[in-house]
């Protein structure tokens, strides 16, 4: 099937950069802690007190960042809701697997289960948003924002819709920081672990877009015969890598790069915005606002020699998730 | 569709035994599998649950891996499940690399976090099980037991994951991403979404009873399925059989409620809606409805609204599987499809158990066995949150 052009129109974020804004680009908010939450906004405009006290960080996080996608994007509103999240709502998780433990069996409230099921980010946005379309949830490791975005693309190219809310979002208590690192999954040597809450509103048309999407790709263990073949038909000038501070897994992320685009400035998002299993999508936001600035700023490069104020033609997300799952995305200005 | 897309391999594991034959057994002969509770550690004996009649290390066993690796239970089901649907379609290990794997979890390994879950805070035992805990990696831990998928993903959209991994694969497949995509769901018991359940009072302590007026709740059950999804081209090319159509497939959203449906089952009647609509049928051409029917007041009612405004005086007989299995959470979407495939493949319609009085504003379902020529059967699969899905499948010689 032909790959039809579309459209990024709107993208936003809260992370542990200043919220649902693009400062990160001029001031960054510089981190010397290896574990760090976002900084929230205000949520009182986007839930009411009420509402918010029995809401997790990461529902509001979605609420906060999909209303503001969606007023950015121009439509009012939608054809699909479709949510990556690696872990879904940890926070109410936590709170149930501790009364679990703590309390026995027999006096559970439904509260926390209720908010603790990965679907409830989508499905809240969709009760939010009085949206019946499609609707759906993916919790792949760090693929999770990519399945999701790809699930959007290919619905699009089938003509099924023509737009898409595609949300990632992980939230990281300080509880399951300890845990996680424990088991190995994140906090490796300079790596900062975080959270992400990113909104994309994507579309098959698009007269004020941020950028084009122009093609996107999902794989699992590759071979680099195989990975040639698609990147060697993108031409592009910039490569926006997940490098994340895991020394060794860093080093091979970017022989990798190298080996795949030579000759293409190699970028880096995550010293700013940390690790999570669904940061790629920060780095989906990352590429998609340089695009629409026209610009890379000096310290997204991972070799300052590569710094140029040239405008950038179009940006490649790479993401190479654990050596195992890999995305594409050609994001064009 | 022009190209369409069939099902040439299909495995099933649940309450009613492992793989399709004793699954067709048991549902021709109308043998519930759910019953008191002997695998999961709970103290709410007092619930019948529908388990799969093996312990892990039985399953280890059986898949001929040690029962020391790091595994969880819900990727254990996943691999008996994708064996036989593999093995069906022809599909060997050198053929992994065009393939891809999508499947449906919510519980993930959850039974291992629930009893390690205090080692994990205050010590260093069991940490190695902290990296199976998220569903995405227990469907890579499927994966693996077999070889290299080009693809892996996973859906997680509660009740409905299974069913929405199965339209994901299908749209893959239209958009030529590939020509096979295997696609279905697992999950295991645990005493989370037990307790999680009991908390939300939905539980029957009784068999349970979808459309009864007695109905009361549901009963859990675990299990995994999957389906090998392939271009009616690609089957022909490499003379594999097709079981059956994907002929079409809905997914919507209720918004209405976290964990209810709305009086009138606004999602549910979308998601079916778009299933004909995309197979170009009519009401009238639907044989039978595989019902999401999990024996809830609530689910029941919106559902039998929803059947009511799309069929109207053509109502198909209806039936729900759930007192054969219980509700199989995230893999129900699935191996209620395997069961649809059966029931196309063998000409009957499954019984709904445990009915004896209809229920007021609802659908009256099968309750006694009944042999029938199928063409064309839906099968529902609704979630929490509204997520609800529908896919038609057909017979393949029409």
């Amino acid at each position: 099937m032909e790959n039809k052009t579309l459209y990024v129109l709107s993208a936003k974020q809260i992370s542990v950069q200043q919220p649902l804004s693009e400062e990160w680009m001029t001031q960054p908010v510089l981190y010397q802690t290896p574990y760090n939450r976002c900084i929230d906004p205000s949520f009182k405009d986007y839930v009411s007190p009420i509402e918010a006290r029995r809401m997790g960080k990461i529902l509001k996080r979605a609420i906060a960042t999909s209303r503001e996608a969606l007023t950015a994007s121009g439509l009012t509103e939608v054809d699909a809701l479709i949510t990556g999240t690696g872990y879904g709502c940890l926070e109410n998780t936590e709170l149930f697997l501790d009364a679990l433990t703590t309390e026995g069996e027999q006096l559970l409230k439904p509260t926390h289960f209720m908010q603790s099921t990965h679907n409830t980010i989508s499905s809240l946005v969709a009760i939010q948003m009085k949206n019946h379309g499609y609707n759906a949830t993916y919790a792949h490791k760090g693929i999770s924002f990519d399945s999701a975005m790809y699930d959007a693309v290919l619905q699009m190219r089938l003509g099924k819709i023509n737009s898409a809310l595609v949300g990632g979002h992980d939230e990281l208590t300080e509880n399951f920081y300890h845990i996680l690192k424990k088991g190995g999954m994140m906090g490796h040597d300079d790596e900062m672990c975080a959270e992400a809450a990113v909104s994309v509103v994507i579309g098959s048309q698009g007269s004020n877009s941020l950028c084009k999407l122009v093609d996107f790709k999902i794989l699992h263990q590759p071979t680099i015969e195989k990975l040639k073949n698609i990147t060697t038909k993108y031409k592009a000038d910039y490569i926006l890598t997940g490098i994340s501070g895991n020394h060794s897994k860093d080093e091979a992320y970017l022989a990798e790069a190298k080996e795949l685009f030579s000759g293409a400035a190699l970028l880096k998002y995550k010293h700013l915005f940390g690790e999570s299993f669904t940061s790629s999508g920060l780095g989906f936001y990352v590429a998609a606002h340089c695009l629409k600035e026209g610009k890379i700023p000096a310290h997204l490069f991972v070799d300052p020699t590569d710094k140029t104020d040239r405008k950038p033609a179009n940006i490649l997300v790479f993401n190479r998730s654990d050596g195992t799952n890999y995305s594409l995305a050609l994001l064009e200005a | 569709m022009t190209n369409p897309i069939v099902i040439t391999g299909s495995g099933v594991v649940s309450a009613i035994g492992l793989g399709k034959k004793p699954t067709l057994d048991a549902l021709l002969d109308g043998r519930s599998g759910v019953g008191p509770l002997v695998y999961l550690k709970t103290e709410h004996k007092e619930f019948p649950v529908g388990e799969v009649k093996m312990s892990d290390a039985e399953m280890c066993r059986l898949l001929g891996i040690s029962p020391k690796a790091i595994s969880t239970r819900t990727a254990l089901l996943g691999m008996l499940a994708l064996d036989e649907a593999l093995k069906e379609a022809k599909i060997t290990t050198d053929m992994l690399p065009g393939i891809g794997l999508i499947s449906g979890t919510t519980v993930g390994g959850m039974d291992m976090t629930e009893q390690f879950y205090p080692d994990y805070k205050n010590n260093d035992n069991h940490k190695e099980y902290i990296a199976v805990h998220d569903c995405g990696s227990n469907t890579e831990l499927t994966a693996a037991h077999f070889g290299k998928f080009a693809f892996v993903t996973t859906l997680s959209t509660a009740c409905s994951s299974a069913a929405n991994a199965i339209i994901m694969g299908a749209n893959m497949i239209r958009c030529g991403e590939a020509d096979i995509v295997v696609v279905g769901g697992s999950e295991c018991l645990t005493k989370y979404h037990l307790n999680g359940f009991n908390s939300l009072m939905i539980l029957d302590n009784r068999n349970c009873r979808p459309f009864d007026a007695s109905r009361n709740g549901l009963n859990l059950g675990e299990g995994a399925a999957f389906l090998v999804l392939e271009s009616a081209e690609s089957a022909q090319r490499r003379g594999v059989k097709a079981q059956a159509i994907l002929s079409g497939y809905g997914n919507a959203c209720d918004a209405f409620h976290q964990t209810a449906s709305s009086d009138e089952g606004e999602g549910a009647y979308r998601a079916m809606q778009e299933a004909l609509q995309q197979a170009g049928l009519q009401p009238a051409d639907i044989d039978y409805i595989n019902a999401h029917g999990t024996g809830t007041p609530n689910n029941d009612l919106s559902e039998s609204q929803a059947m009511r405004r799309l069929f109207g005086d053509n109502m198909p007989p209806v039936s729900s599987t759930k007192p054969f299995t219980g509700h199989t959470t995230s893999a129900s979407g699935s191996i209620e499809a395997v069961f649809c495939i059966l029931a196309l493949q063998h000409g009957f319609i499954p019984v709904n158990l445990n009915w004896s009085q209809p229920m007021e504003d609802g659908i009256t379902p099968v309750h006694q066995s009944l042999r029938k020529e199928l063409r064309h059967v839906l099968c529902n699969a609704f979630g929490f949150g509204g997520n609800d899905s529908s896919m038609l499948f057909t017979k393949t010689e029409l």
